[in-house]
């Protein structure tokens, strides 16, 4: 099913939003992934990715909490829908059945 | 510290990028971190990675938030709820505004449709592009020269002999009313016409039965058209019928196709055709008569210029040197011969035949009545924004875009031109019957539906809509919420614009009326003219090779009878153009050739019309020389030439071309208008000749016109009664050259009073708005002790103003056109201050009782009523 499909740097956004958990919004979700994963990130492909996740069902979303700095717009904070953590544990389990059956993994540990 | 801000014009960059429903969020994102850099980093570098943040936001130009409810169509359906509640709410000025653009829209609607149709004609023929039609310029002296759409019999093969590029020819050589007899039942045809076999090749006129190739290999076929094949031969098959036909002799001929009705939109219009085949051996080598059309069909790559260059050396060959000074050829292109043959005389074939500078005049108008409205339109929907200011207010309070808020307003003005457009359908269709029967016309509605044409016409309503709604919208959607949530949107003292655009109206409005009082003037001043000739009370009555025979019994018994009071005969009728004719005369000793109009004509003929002779006398039967064909009378115009010098005209030997004794000029009769009063008196010489009459013209007695047809009818039934009796009064006849500018002048005239019922309806509607919006003041003004008429004189006073400033821009632009266009006739009425000035207050009253009907109801209304309102 199209839209379905969940890709690296989006699951990545998922989990920041997951771990953030009620304050997820598109700059903190930004610093998370920079301060986890060790890499720089462009806010605009943060924006792409919560908006397409939102688009696909697997995070929603409310306004609210306007400051100074932000020159008095809202933040839209996201949260992972039912859908979302069951898309991300079904990702999780692909994996380990991966890791399950990989031999030479097996043999080394 | 001061707080710094994301640079502005970056910001307005994002704004451009971001599609506006997420747009709060993500500038808060990068305001957000701008800020904290901010905290780490110089200003600069701050500032410019917030210039990578917004250029790499490019990517996100596509970006919607879709979950969000968001249902635009219970927004259009709101829009529209609006619209129509708005609508109904002031109904006058929704009819106001929708019927005067509909108005507008249906005269438009239908000068297309007359202009496309005048356009149409001949566009049928396939070879179209490449048939030239083959007229003269005839030159007698240099008293005149005109253009003649006749050319010579063998013309068209010599063409076709001596120049490659001349791929085909075919003459059409039309006949006078002509009688065919099927079983020995007589039935008149109309227009019987001879042509080469060529005819139909060029020609895509259509047959219904027989073979267009071979339908006239045999010399004595005939073809018919469908309706004159019903009329014969009834249900019968018409073909190989034998018909007898007395064209100059009786021909029995055979039936051998039959052809479509000719189409209304082809200049050439026939009953029946017949081959030229039968007149070939008599008139092969009959140069110097002009008497049919020649019709040329050049090669794809021919140049008719280069082609018309070369037949001065044409004319030399077959016709001698000195033929130059009376004739030059030109190739008329087909497209032009209906609409470009205005200056071309002797144009016996050309149905209805129309100016080309008149659709021209139609096109204009119909432009500027549609403009008319159009601005009417938008006028009254500007000033209708007034009224709407607090739903303005209260959609941008609760966050209505100004984008919304305009294509909100576009959305109504279209929609209502569309409404309009439906309601111009109907006009349309309710007055095109009227029209066709003024203009003469078979024009067809169904041709606006055609897809093509639809299109077009949806696409200049959707134009109009937006474009009269582009303004009205564009102010709408500026109100200042607070002040439109008060309810005085609009600022008072900015309507300059739709002012202008009342001058703009009332003046194209009064240079229409203008035009067209003129142009009726012109009109009924040549209809009234003097002609120099009596016309009243003329009955003429057409003559055949048999009648003419017993024309002297004819004449003394319709001389006895009591209600006639005179009889005479001629060859051709006064009103036509009359034929050109060879002429020669001596001069001194010379013996001078030229080309001059003449007509043949019974003795009594000027005294019938009651000429006035200048010089010498009339024709004479008391004459023996006169009945012998020998005396001539010229009018005023051929004397100045003939006598050109100081000569003594009367007595100079004259004759027709040709002729081996030469008679004399015994008269010189007052110059009268045989022509179109547009053209100038021709030279013309009258003379009597026993060459056949073509008609009888009867005059009547004043008071028992019916009695003298009667008796008229019972003389030529006794003495004829193998022909049908049929007559026109020739004054009929004379108004019928005046058609096409008569219907012109009609239709104007139509259009000029919907201009100013347009102009009208706006300035009525406009005026009510203002009125509206002074009411308080005017309710102030009442109280302090105005008088009703002062109240309205202080309303009026603007208005005046307008229509006076419409004038002085109208006046002197229509001043200049109508003198350009009088110029153009040979008598024409003078422009007057007073039609000027009557139009002027005339425009000015109306205006005034428009604006007055309002006013008025205001200055007599309780000031209680007017000053309560909040």
């Amino acid at each position: 099913m199209r839209g379905t499909h969940l890709g690296e740097f989006e699951e990545l956004v998922l989990l920041a939003v997951a771990a953030l958990n009620d304050n997820a919004y598109a700059v903190v979700v930004k610093s998370e992934i920079e301060e986890k994963a060790n890499r720089k990130v462009n806010i605009s492909a943060i924006h792409t990715a919560l908006y397409r996740l939102e688009e696909k069902g697997f995070l929603e979303s409310s306004v609210g909490g306007a400051t100074k700095t932000r020159g008095g717009k809202s933040k839209r904070f996201f949260k992972v829908t039912a859908y979302g953590f069951k898309s991300l544990r079904e990702a999780q389990s692909l994996r380990q059945s991966f890791w399950s059956i990989i031999p030479q993994l097996s043999t080394h540990e | 510290m001061k707080q710094q801000a994301p640079p502005l014009l970056l910001r307005r960059l994002l704004k451009q990028i971001i599609a506006y429903e997420i747009y709060d969020e993500v500038e808060g994102d990068l305001a957000e971190l701008f800020h904290e850099r901010l905290n780490e980093m110089s200003l600069a570098k701050a500032k410019w990675l917030y210039f990578i943040d917004v250029l790499c936001s490019l990517r996100n130009f596509n970006l919607k938030r879709k979950l969000t409810f968001y249902n635009p169509l219970v927004m259009y359906k709101n829009y529209f709820k609006i619209t129509f509640r708005n609508l109904l709410k002031q109904k006058g000025y929704s009819f106001i505004n929708i019927f005067g653009l509909a108005l507008g829209m249906a005269s438009c609607l239908l000068i297309l449709l007359f202009v496309n149709n005048e356009l149409s004609f001949d566009g049928f023929h396939e070879k179209k592009d490449n048939i030239y039609r083959l007229d003269e310029v005839q030159s007698f002296g240099a008293v005149s020269e005109q253009k003649v759409a006749l050319s010579m019999y063998p013309m068209g093969p010599s063409l076709l002999l001596d120049y490659p590029e001349v791929i085909d020819f075919a003459r059409f050589w039309g006949t006078n009313r002509t009688l065919l007899k099927h079983n020995n039942q007589p039935y008149y045809v109309e227009n019987l016409a001879r042509v080469d076999t060529s005819f139909l090749k060029m020609f895509d006129f259509k047959l219904v039965e027989g073979n267009k190739v071979t339908v006239f290999e045999e010399p004595n076929n005939i073809i018919i058209s469908e309706s004159l094949a019903k009329v014969i031969f009834g249900n019968e098959n018409p073909m190989g019928q034998l018909i007898d036909v007395d064209d100059d002799r009786e021909n029995q001929m055979k039936v051998a196709g039959v052809f479509a009705d000719t189409p209304d939109n082809s200049h050439l219009q026939f009953d029946a055709l017949v081959s030229t085949t039968l007149w070939d051996e008599e008139n092969r080598g009959n140069w110097g008569w002009n008497f049919l059309n020649t019709y040329i069909q050049l090669a794809d790559n021919a140049d008719a210029e280069k082609l018309e260059a070369k037949l001065d050396d044409f004319l030399v060959k077959y016709l001698g040197k000195d033929i130059l000074n009376a004739y030059s050829l030109f190739l008329q292109p087909l497209s032009d011969v209906h609409l470009g043959s205005m200056d071309i005389t002797h144009d016996y074939y050309n149905h209805k035949k129309f100016d080309r500078s008149s659709v021209n005049i139609f096109l204009i108008l119909a432009f500027f009545v549609l403009l008319i409205a159009s601005i009417n339109f938008m006028n009254l929907s500007t000033a209708r924004a007034a009224t709407r200011s607090r739903e303005v207010g209260v959609r941008k309070s609760i966050g209505a875009f100004k984008g919304q808020i305009t294509g909100q307003f576009m959305m109504e003005s279209i929609m209502l031109s569309f409404i309009a457009l439906i309601i111009a359908f109907l006009l349309s269709w309710a007055a095109i019957a009227p029209l066709n029967g003024i203009i003469d016309r078979n024009l067809d509605l169904s041709l606006i539906f055609q897809p093509i044409n639809l299109v077009l016409v949806l696409i200049v309503t959707t134009t109009i809509g937006l474009l009269s709604g582009v303004y009205p919208a564009l102010v709408m959607s500026r109100f200042n919420t607070i002040m439109a949530l008060k309810g005085s949107g609009m600022k008072s003292g900015k309507s300059f614009f739709r002012n202008a655009l009342v001058v703009f109206q009332y003046a194209i409005a009064i240079t229409i009326i203008i035009g067209t009082v003129l142009a009726t003037e012109q009109l009924n001043y040549m209809q009234n003219l003097d002609l120099g000739f009596k016309k009243d009370l003329v009955v003429a009555v057409n003559m055949y090779s048999d009648t003419n025979t017993k024309y002297d019994v004819l004449k003394t018994e319709l001389m006895s009878q009591k209600n006639i009071t005179n009889v005479t005969a001629t060859k051709q009728r006064l009103g036509n153009n009359l034929h050109q004719n060879g002429m020669q005369y001596r001069s001194d000793t010379a013996l001078i050739t030229g080309v001059t109009s003449s007509v043949v004509v019974d003795h009594n003929f000027m005294d019938f019309y009651e000429m006035e002779v200048v010089e010498g006398r009339a024709l004479s039967e008391e004459y023996a020389n006169d009945k012998a064909g020998l005396s001539f009378v010229v009018n005023e115009s051929l004397a100045k030439e003939l006598g050109a010098g100081g000569k003594e005209v009367l007595g100079m030997a004259f004759h027709y071309d040709g002729m081996d004794t030469l008679g004399t000029i015994v008269g010189v009769v007052k110059n009268f208008n045989y022509n179109k009063l547009n053209l100038k008196v021709d030279p013309l010489f009258l003379s009597y000749q026993e060459w056949g009459w073509s008609e009888v013209n009867v005059k009547l007695k004043a008071d028992n016109i019916q009695e003298g047809l009667a008796e008229i009818e019972s003389v030529w039934s006794t003495l004829f009664p193998q022909r049908p009796f049929e007559y026109q009064f020739l004054d009929d006849h004379i108004d019928k050259m005046y058609r096409s500018e008569q219907q012109l002048t009609k239709v104007i005239s139509i259009l000029s009073v919907l201009a100013i019922i347009i102009a009208s309806l706006g300035l009525f509607g406009l005026a009510s708005f203002t009125v509206k919006q002074r009411l308080k003041e005017m309710g102030i003004r009442k109280v302090l002790g105005a008088s009703v008429s002062e109240i309205v004189m202080i309303l009026s006073k603007k208005f005046t103003a307008l229509v006076l400033i419409a004038f002085l821009i109208s006046a002197p632009i229509t001043y200049y056109l109508m003198e350009g266009w009088l110029a153009g006739y040979a008598y024409s009425v003078g422009i007057g201050a007073g039609i000027f000035l009557l139009v002027g207050v005339g425009s000015w009253l109306i205006a005034l009782l428009t604006v007055s009907f309002q006013s008025y109801r205001v200055a007599s209304s309780n000031p209680v009523e007017t000053l309560r309102i909040e």
